[in-house]
């Protein structure tokens, strides 16, 4: 479950969300949304978001069926068969990327989807391989495949560890899900944080079921914002 | 030093020449410079579409556990 906390300091957010959610502070993981900075004097408010691991769900969402339904339509071609001596090489790159970066960890393949091969980074480390939102497993993943891509064009490698991708796919969804509630109540446009063309692929499909709103990227570069704009006519 | 050898490792696994990568450290008092040189056949490799490629590497680069606690940056050099 996450949460998201709004104070003049990252302290001062941290107390509120313990407060609030009755937790301890070693509960939950806490990523700097915005830290406030706003030039060198100008200072507003800090955003932190609170990642509490929790198995029970928070809050009923509605819409996650027509969520499920999209994951579902994507991929319909016939997964390639296993290619062990290549799922070898790409796991004992990854394995020594870990290992020069100062880190002990597994890398093994857990499924085969389509043409996607998912491989998984087990390791004690495993913050640290994920990085701050996902950032280092991401580069990870853009080694692996350019080193993947020299003996197969044909497979891409999906590196996760500990199931943040999963995870974190979710909690996009949600979000653009409850964004979405919110464009559709109060008739104003709202625009998400930047994402990669994956992310925004996600959201585009997710929302397209739902009505009185629609998606459209903005910016350019690998990583544009979604803008969602309530369709309805303007008072 | 453990940077450079990541980086290295990493950019002979990726490239198509690796025996004409070349590395190069400058050492200052508060960060470290590597200087990499590769094939021009490979630097498409090395740098990628819009430097995904080169912004992974610093990325790994600066996720790296280092004692010395400088800050190590990358350079590609053609």
């Amino acid at each position: 479950m996450t949460r998201e906390f709004e104070g003049k300091t990252e302290q001062e957010a941290i107390k509120m969300a313990i407060e609030e959610l009755h937790i301890e502070r070693e509960d939950f993981d806490v990523e700097v949304i915005d830290n406030g900075k706003r030039g060198l004097f100008k200072r507003e408010n800090v955003k932190i978001r609170v990642h509490v691991d929790s198995t029970e769900e928070p809050e009923d969402y509605s819409f996650s069926d027509t969520a499920d339904d999209t994951y579902e339509e994507e991929e319909e071609e016939e997964t390639l068969e296993a290619d062990e001596e290549f799922e070898a090489s790409v796991c004992s790159f990854l394995e020594g990327v870990v290992s020069h970066m100062g880190y002990t960890c597994t890398a093994k393949v857990t499924s085969r989807k389509g043409r996607k091969v998912n491989v998984e980074i087990e390791s004690e480390s495993s913050n640290i391989i994920i990085g701050r939102k996902g950032k280092n497993l991401d580069a990870l993943q853009v080694l692996a495949n350019v080193y993947a891509g020299k003996t197969d064009n044909e497979r891409k490698i999906i590196v996760d560890s500990e199931g943040y991708r999963v995870r974190h796919e979710e909690q996009v969804v949600r979000s653009a899900y409850r964004i979405a509630q919110q464009v559709r109540k109060t008739g104003r446009s709202r625009l998400l944080e930047p994402m990669n063309p994956y992310e925004r692929r996600l959201v585009h499909t997710a929302l397209n079921d739902v009505t009185g709103i629609e998606t459209k990227s903005e910016g350019t570069g690998l990583f544009k914002q979604v803008r969602i704009i309530s369709t309805r006519e303007h008072r | 030093m453990v940077e450079r050898e990541l980086v290295e490792y990493i950019v002979r696994s990726l490239v198509d020449y690796p025996d004409q990568v070349e590395l190069n450290v400058i050492e200052g008092e508060k960060s470290v410079i590597i200087e990499l040189r590769v094939s021009p056949d490979d630097i498409g490799k090395v740098i990628g579409k819009q430097g995904r490629i080169a912004r992974a590497l610093r990325t790994i680069l600066s996720a790296t556990a280092n004692k010395s606690g400088k800050h190590t940056s990358l350079e590609i050099l053609d």
